[in-house]
């Protein structure tokens, strides 16, 4: 038998983790962390010391405290308050060695008497309780681990640990419980004859054991045979761990434990309660999937579609319903603006895009910048306190502006389009050419929601609200940059003035009123209307 | 009917109006202070946080891993230390959902920090008026974010470590950072967003560094000691150089004796708006 020292300073290490019991040592009463809080009704000290247990001694809102417990009262500002107070007050400049001698010296003041007095006494108490070092416990019989390695000694033992690394698991669940004296062998086989005896737990690592007469401990077995004799005798339990027992009698006076069997059963107890919460989980899905399809096909489906699409078209119209009344409010107040706006946006709609996209990008850093060189002076605090909400309202009153001077045009386009039915727009009236024209730009909308009744059109519906987005997005770019160019249509954008096209739109207007005003005594003013046309 | 609403809302106005200033004056304040010993740490997470009030930090007492002193109003915050491992966070922290708003109303914090440990060191404070003071601490790595505050950082001795970067975020702020040659640092990054902000390039340089500075709005003075090489490149929008004792040459201007400095900084400037004004001292 050798007793390598590399190897069983190695393994003392390993088994030392796993098999001997928290020696008890000296608890050194060092503070690692103090913590004093005073407040108008509360004055607290708080501890912790080195092996880690706290004390928290505490006078707050008329209660002692120790460790959490109320131990007596007090009075806000009587002698037992003021005393404590004190000794917080030195406790505050003091650490460690320092700080544990003035709180383990301090005592209640002689001034004290009565209930106050046995409250301080016993705060003084639970400091010299908690300050003085502890005597260290009785140590327990030192534990002996006696290694014993079979074929190439160190080498094998440094072998068997590294190439084994997944098995100390194995070994750790072996040797729980296991007592304080190891008798270890590795790779060699082990026979404890009859009338021998060995005192303590005897393991066996890729061995075999054979025993005929006592072991006064655990046997344990890993990778190996264990043969138990008739008149052999275990007084602990017998582990083993991938190992076989064959048993001519003997007896084992703990318990005969097959730990990887052990480990093997938990691990198909944790996989059986998996796979049970996987089936249930997939059967409460199917049953949810299984409810939508039904549902799907329940009494109301076919109207289902029918109340989606009366939805759509409810939604729409009343779009077209608050920006028609708030183009409205803009004919009404502001009519001037709204025309600059517009004639803008149609003269040079490129020029009015590009604007209209270059400043919703600068929308944002405008905003912060602004804000930033506002609030470097105080004179401009109170100016960027308005900013900051006004800015955003503001571009947003400017989009609304410049997407309704495009819908008054795309309303006098389809005014003049000769569509069926868009020859009721009456051009002149900005009125119906704003509500016309946002009608017209919701039109994608209203026929893309009004696809819904019908079945299989998914993919046009998609693109018809595709081109919703687009054409809104266009048409809010080219206004916003109409805006802009027009300063709010307070600026008329000077632009190329095409005398033709203002010719035939006074000429038109001349003709719809001479229309209108002689309705009943035609022949007169369309001849008029054509010598002009000659002119 | 109408004159009695009307009195019971004088009646609420005067109300409020006199006992404003007692629920002002009603804030119940607790001084907290807090230590821990050092237990053979080699390195150090440090993460401070501070609201308002005024703050302070310095080296700590040998044998300290930290010292923290917080007065602060309990109705409306609370202190924070959390170690673990290698992480320490210590600040306060406050209490529910109020704003709070004010740079000093009374609040104070007095940091010590452990003076040989390698630190990793993340503070940010807000409207405070801070004094930080970095000598003699093993700072590897630095990261200061104040918001609007009256800030002064000074590296009055020289950092034991080689430190990767140092970077300063200064929101709206009157900023001054003193001794950053002190820092050893590789890179100095300084973000000013408004305010004034002077930086004092004096200490032990003991490397060459980088320094990238970017300034919103405001007036910036970078002051370098004598003997030491500057190259300073600009980008900037609206904002003035006072080059004084730099020489330009190509894009970037020098220092009359970058050639021959032993320790050179390279100074990266991007600002927006304002001043920049380079001041030699000796």
């Amino acid at each position: 038998m050798r007793m390598p020292h590399i190897g069983s300073f190695l393994l003392g290490l390993t088994l030392g983790a796993l098999v001997l019991p928290v020696s008890g040592r000296a608890q050194e009463r060092t503070v690692v962390s103090k913590q004093v809080s005073v407040g108008r009704s509360e004055a607290e000290l708080r501890l912790e010391f080195a092996s880690g247990d706290p004390l928290d001694i505490s006078l707050h809102d008329g209660s002692v405290f120790i460790d959490g417990e109320v131990v007596g009262a007090y009075q806000a500002g009587d002698d037992l308050d003021a005393a404590w107070r004190t000794l917080l007050g030195e406790a505050v400049r003091l650490d460690d060695g320092p700080l544990a001698e003035t709180l383990r010296d301090w005592s209640p003041p002689s001034d004290l008497e009565g209930d106050r007095l046995e409250l301080a006494s016993r705060i003084d108490t639970a400091l010299q309780d908690a300050l003085t070092p502890r005597k260290a416990p009785e140590a327990p019989p030192a534990p002996s681990v006696q290694v014993s390695v079979g074929g190439e000694g160190d080498a094998a033992l440094v072998r068997a640990l590294l190439g084994h690394a997944g098995r100390l698991s194995t070994l750790e669940e072996a040797l729980k419980d296991a007592g304080p004296n190891v008798k270890l062998h590795i790779g060699e086989n082990v026979e404890v004859g009859a009338g021998e005896t060995i005192d303590g737990t005897l393991v066996v690592v890729q061995g075999d054991a054979r025993i005929d007469g006592e072991v006064h401990g655990d046997v344990v077995v890993v990778d190996g045979t264990l043969d138990l004799g008739d008149g052999s005798r275990v007084e602990g339990d017998v582990r083993l761990a991938d190992a076989t027992l064959h048993r001519d009698g003997g007896t084992v006076e703990g318990e005969v434990v097959n730990v990887q069997r052990q480990e093997r059963d938990l691990e198909r107890e944790i996989r059986d309660r998996l796979r049970e919460e996987l089936r249930s989980e997939m059967r409460s899905e199917l049953r949810n999937a299984t409810r939508t399809r039904s549902s799907g096909s329940s009494l109301f489906s076919p109207f289902r579609a029918l109340f989606r699409t009366l939805g759509g078209l409810f939604e729409n119209l009343v779009s077209v319903l608050v920006l028609g009344l708030i183009g409205m409010g803009i004919v009404a107040f502001a009519p001037r603006n709204l025309d600059t706006v517009a004639e803008t946006a149609r003269r040079a709609p490129g020029r009015a895009a590009m604007v209209g996209v270059a400043g919703t990008f600068l929308l944002i850093p405008v905003w912060v910048l602004g804000a930033v060189a506002l609030a470097v002076s105080i004179v401009g605090i109170p100016v960027m306190i308005a900013w900051l909400p006004l800015f955003p309202l503001a571009a947003v009153a400017a989009a609304l502006l410049g997407y309704l001077a495009v819908a008054r045009n795309v309303g006098e386009w389809l005014s003049d389009s000769g569509y069926r039915y868009t020859d009721r727009i009456r051009k002149s009236n900005p009125v119906h050419t704003i509500f016309a024209g946002v009608l017209g730009l919701a039109a994608f909308f209203i026929v893309a929601n009004l696809l819904r009744v019908v079945p299989f059109f998914g993919f046009f519906r998609g693109l018809l609200t595709f081109a919703g987005v687009m054409f809104g997005i266009v048409a809010m770019q080219i206004g916003f940059g109409a805006v802009l160019l027009t300063r709010a249509g307070r600026r008329r954008e000077a632009g190329p003035v095409d005398f033709d096209e203002a010719w035939e739109r006074a000429v038109d207007v001349e003709v719809e009123v001479e229309m209108e005003t002689t309705a009943g005594a035609d022949g007169p003013a369309r001849e008029g209307a054509e010598g002009e046309e000659d002119a | 009917m109408r004159s009695r609403s009307a009195l019971s809302t004088l009646a609420v106005a005067v109300g409020v109006f006199v006992a404003l200033p007692h629920a002002l004056g009603a804030q119940d304040w607790r001084t907290v202070t807090m230590s821990r010993q050092r237990s053979g740490e080699d390195d150090l997470r440090v993460q401070v946080t501070y609201g308002a009030g005024r703050f302070k930090v310095g080296p700590a007492d040998p044998g300290l891993l930290y010292r923290m002193q917080l007065r602060y109003d309990q109705d409306v915050f609370e202190p924070r230390v959390d170690y673990e491992g290698n992480r320490l966070h210590l600040g306060v922290e406050s209490v529910g959902s109020s704003i709070h708003i004010g740079k000093d109303r009374g609040g104070e914090m007095d940091l010590q920090l452990a003076r040989d440990v390698p630190m990793d060191l993340d503070m940010k404070f807000g409207a405070v008026r801070a004094d930080v003071d970095l000598g003699g601490l093993a700072l590897s790595r630095l990261e200061l974010s104040t918001g609007a505050s009256e800030s002064t950082v000074d590296v009055s001795e020289p950092n034991s470590l080689d430190m990767r970067s140092a970077s300063f975020e200064v929101g709206a702020a009157d900023f001054t950072a003193r001794h950053l040659g002190n820092l050893n640092a590789r890179h100095i990054d300084v973000s000013a967003g408004v305010g004034e902000v002077t930086l004092w390039f004096d200490g032990d340089w003991r490397q060459d560094a980088s320094v990238s500075v970017s300034m919103g709005l405001g007036s910036m003075e970078l002051r370098f000691p004598e003997g030491v090489g500057v190259r300073l490149t600009k980008d900037s929008f609206l904002t003035s150089l006072d080059s004084q004792g730099l020489v330009k040459r190509g894009d970037a201007y020098y220092s009359l004796d970058w050639e021959r400095a032993k320790r050179k900084i390279t100074i990266d400037l991007d600002a927006a708006f304002g001043s920049v004004k380079v001041v030699w001292v000796r």
